[in-house]
């Protein structure tokens, strides 16, 4: 009996303001807390609020039998409890109704899997206390930020005891295999689930697009697609961003219409269901080892870290700061950590990348900035400040 | 598909952008199979345009080499309604004198022997063409008086071509920024300007669309291409008369040279063209807006063709020989109103709290320097700051190649092809928002002119941040290769056949 399993990603990053040399020495605001109050209320009325209610009536209406799963960063909930707690207490009710499954990932959304181990470590840790103290569920599933996966992450999640990972389903990695079976770490009991790109991008980026072949998708059409695949795997994973459901997709195009159709119609075949993420890696065994021979994301057509770390500006950025660590430590005061981790959010280097044509029409979307340039330039002006008044020795310390 | 261009100038003798643009433009036209004829007020015999026919409008002669000789004219009888008729009738020995045809050739003879520029040798030939019966002497004496300023625009303003708008006309002697009319090239024309376009803008004007009427006379096209205001008048007459389309291309406004100050007369001579004009054509989106918020025109009725740029070969020379020690900033231009170097002297001044060691150099001549020197004293930076002065040739060269960041701040830029330059010399740029070249780039630091603290802080951190620059300098060299002529006819020729779809 296969099934559908559906993984939205809830995240926001605490955006720079736009921070001038002229501003290094006498500004210690980093964040744009306009822009941010902004961004979260306008996402959490075109998408958070909806999509919610959206969900809470499919999962009442089909008993149950409608199940989703959701990674939120720390710092998403850090933010909807400034700007609009009501979308976090949306998210406890879903969460409550015993059809969602919540899974883990770093506090900050960070890159540290790449860079500094121990911190990875901790941003994992800071995340499951939160989801156990909002949520209530202990996740035994873990997805890394961006899906930026290869074998030592692998690994490193595997010796942190999660049952399974979420993963990008590249076709250069799966090469032979179908994304649409179990998979696990080599040498280790974790399970991988891998994201169905084709029919989860045909949601998330090509539903609006009336030049794809296939528009409009209807629920029907997709469904059917689903149905299609029967006898050729055990699970479809339908991976995507939550903002896809009324943000990236707007309402206008039909998408929330979508989402209330298609279950009933997937679930027409007698054979299908739809799962979580642990109800699946019970359900359904390994397949055999999936290894990795590069890191692989779920960003831009190359499917790599080229989105964060793909050219010199970002590359130093990154190493700024994380080589700020063991300084900042060494502080040993909790809101500097804090500062220090949110400038970790891998947003900030997103906004730097360099990227031609269709990818850098995505990264432009995203970007609060004027380009990479800007977003570079005011990032590298935040590290200097961070060193002369921060981390700067005791006497000329500012107070945080 | 033919068409008759009105230009003001060819390469190599400019004074501008404008005839480096329409070297660029025809060449691309031609290549795709545009049939062009290409009219100046003068040809000076050093021009290289096989891919054309060159007209001189002052001359009976064609390019030597140039594909068909001029058919002998036919003579089209005056309306009495046309615009220039009048001006044309009041003058009939200019019409038909043998005099007209003397006194074009002399001046084609004296223009080939004489060094360019030389002021007494054109001064002379302009009235002697409008009115034949002046002597010298009196010539001198009505320009001393500014009599013959008057007289020349009255003419103009007398014949439909120009309704002046409603308040006092503008003063005629005050015309200096409009001897470089679409210069983008500003750093390469101070010494020649006056000689060039000379003082007598106005009569220069009324000429060249006198004599490109006469000259054309008889010719078919499928449509007129007149390139900024000075073609304009010549332009609206020939496409009338020839019952064929008008395109005017606007390299740059009135607005743009002068802000507020500009000359009435000239507004109204573009605003005639634009009006006239069954499309005009934009060197960006910038100039589009302002255009249509100018002169009222519909956005409907402009199209947008970017200018390019010739390819050439990064320069890698002259980058050890750098005579200062700390990082060099520079502005290069004219320092006028246009180009905005208050701004840069604003932003230099917050740059150097940070980077105390930067050097400015600020390159260029123009009616601002003498402020912007005692800005700098004011400011209490003249040690950190250069004024060379106009720089050409392997100056021009080191200049680029030893500066670690170029910054154009221009308050009204209509396309700007210096930052592309100084790109081709591998340096990283930063160019006011308010440029058409903006428009275009993608690689390079953008900024509002106003915003004198980004504008600091852009600089601060391409002086402090290698890998910045390198970002910036990659990807700018592989830019500037796509910014092409090629790209512009691509983007005009579709606009030429939906002008004669109708």
């Amino acid at each position: 009996m296969p099934s559908v399993c559906f993984y939205f990603e809830v995240h926001q990053p605490y955006r720079l303001k736009p921070y001038g040399a002229l501003q290094v020495g006498r500004d210690h605001n980093y964040f744009d807390e306009k822009l941010n109050a902004e961004v979260l209320r306008k996402v959490a009325k075109k998408c958070y609020l909806p999509a919610n209610e959206s969900m809470l009536r499919l999962i009442e209406r089909t008993d149950g039998r409608f199940r989703v799963s959701y990674a939120v960063t720390g710092v998403a909930i850090e933010q909807m409890k400034l700007y609009a707690p009501e979308v976090l207490d949306s998210f406890v009710r879903l969460a409550k109704t015993g059809a969602v499954e919540l899974i883990a990932e770093t506090y900050y959304h960070s890159l540290a899997a790449l860079y500094d181990k121990d911190e990875y470590g901790e941003q994992i840790e800071m995340e499951l206390k939160l989801i156990k103290s909002e949520f209530g569920q202990v996740p035994r599933v873990f997805r890394n930020t961006e899906l930026i996966y290869n074998d030592e992450i692998g690994q490193l999640i595997a010796d942190q005891g999660f049952d399974a990972m979420i993963i990008e389903g590249a076709d250069d990695v799966l090469d032979w295999r179908s994304p649409n079976f179990v998979y696990r770490v080599p040498g280790r009991e974790m399970k991988l689930l891998a994201k169905n790109y084709k029919l989860s991008d045909d949601i998330a980026f090509r539903f609006s697009n009336k030049a794809w072949a296939d528009y409009p998708l209807t629920a029907e059409k997709f469904a059917g697609w689903v149905h299609g695949q029967s006898g050729a795997g055990d699970v479809i994973n339908l991976f995507m961003d939550y903002e896809t459901f009324g943000e990236h997709q707007w309402k206008e195009t039909g998408i929330f219409d979508f989402l209330r159709r298609l279950p009933d119609l997937l679930f027409t075949h007698p054979h299908w269901d739809i799962l979580t993420p642990s109800q699946v890696i019970d359900r359904y065994p390994a397949l055999g080892e999936l290894p990795f021979h590069r890191t692989v994301s779920w960003a831009d057509e190359a499917r790599d870290v080229s989105a964060w770390q793909g050219n010199a500006m970002q590359q130093r950025a990154l190493a700024e700061i994380y080589s700020l660590g063991s300084a900042v430590r060494r502080r040993n005061n909790s809101h500097l950590l804090a500062l220090w981790r949110r400038l970790q959010t891998s947003d900030h280097f997103y906004y730097m990348a360099t990227k031609s044509d269709s990818d850098a029409a995505v990264h432009d979307y995203f970007s609060p900035y004027d380009g990479p340039y800007d977003a570079f330039i005011h990032y590298m002006n935040v590290m200097k400040d961070l060193n002369l008044s921060v981390l700067a020795p005791a006497e000329k310390q500012i107070r945080l | 598909m033919k068409i008759l261009m009105l230009g003001w100038e060819y390469p190599p003798h400019i004074s501008g952008g404008l005839g480096t643009a329409c070297e660029g433009l025809t060449t691309a036209l031609a290549r795709r199979g545009i049939e062009i004829d290409f009219l100046v007020p003068r040809l000076f015999g050093e021009e290289d345009a096989p891919h054309m026919q060159i007209l001189g409008a002052a001359s009976a002669d064609s390019m030597p080499g140039a594909r068909t000789p001029a058919p002998t004219p036919v003579q089209v009888p005056l309306a009495p309604h046309d615009p220039l008729s009048r001006l044309i009738t009041a003058e009939p020995a200019l019409a038909t004198d043998p005099i007209f045809t003397a006194a074009a050739e002399a001046e084609a003879a004296r223009a080939g022997a004489a060094a360019l520029g030389e002021p007494g040798v054109r001064m002379i030939q302009v009235p002697a063409m409008l009115k034949p019966y002046l002597d010298q002497k009196t010539y001198r004496e009505l320009i001393a008086t500014g009599a013959l300023h008057e007289t020349a625009i009255a003419e103009i303003l007398a014949s439909k071509i120009l309704h002046p708008l409603p308040g006092p006309p503008g003063e005629m002697t005050r015309l200096e920024h409009a001897h470089v009319p679409g210069a983008d090239f500003s750093y390469s024309q101070e010494s020649s300007s006056g000689a060039h376009y000379g003082e007598d803008l106005f009569s220069e004007v009324a000429r060249y669309a006198m004599s490109a009427t006469r000259r054309v006379q008889g010719r078919k096209y499928d449509l007129v291409h007149a390139h900024d205001w000075m073609t304009f008048p010549a332009g609206v007459e020939i496409a009338h008369r020839a019952g064929a389309p008008l395109l005017v291309h606007v390299h740059s406004l009135e607005y743009d040279r002068a802000g507020h100050g500009a000359d009435r007369d000239i507004v109204s001579v573009e605003h005639q063209g634009l009006e006239a004009a069954t499309r005009v054509i934009a060197v960006s989106y910038y100039t589009r807006n302002l255009i249509s918020r100018v002169h009222g025109t519909s956005l409907d009725k402009i199209s947008v063709v970017h200018n390019g740029v010739y390819a050439r070969e990064t320069v890698q020379a002259y980058t050890e020989q750098r005579s200062s020690k700390g990082p060099v900033v520079l502005f290069l231009g004219r320092v006028t109103f246009q180009k905005g170097p208050e701004y840069f002297v604003q932003a230099a001044a917050r740059v150097l709290e940070q980077v105390p060691d930067a050097v400015f150099i600020m390159a260029g001549s123009g009616d601002m320097l003498p402020r912007m020197k005692a800005m700098v004293e004011e400011l209490g930076i003249t040690k950190s700051f250069r004024f060379p002065g106009f720089v050409r040739g392997a100056e021009l060269e080191r200049t680029f190649s030893t500066a670690d960041v170029y910054v154009m701040p221009s308050v009204s830029e209509p396309f700007g092809i210096a930052p592309l330059e100084a790109m081709s010399y591998d340096r990283p740029v930063i160019v006011s928002k308010q440029s058409g070249v903006s428009e275009v780039l993608r690689n390079a630091l953008k900024v509002d002119f106003w915003d004198v603290d980004k504008m600091a802080s852009q600089i601060v951190a391409l002086l402090e941040l290698p890998e910045l620059r390198r970002v910036i300098v990659e990807r700018a060299r592989e830019e500037i290769r796509h910014i092409h002529w090629d790209a512009a006819a691509e983007t005009l020729i579709p606009v030429y056949e939906s002008v004669l779809r109708g």
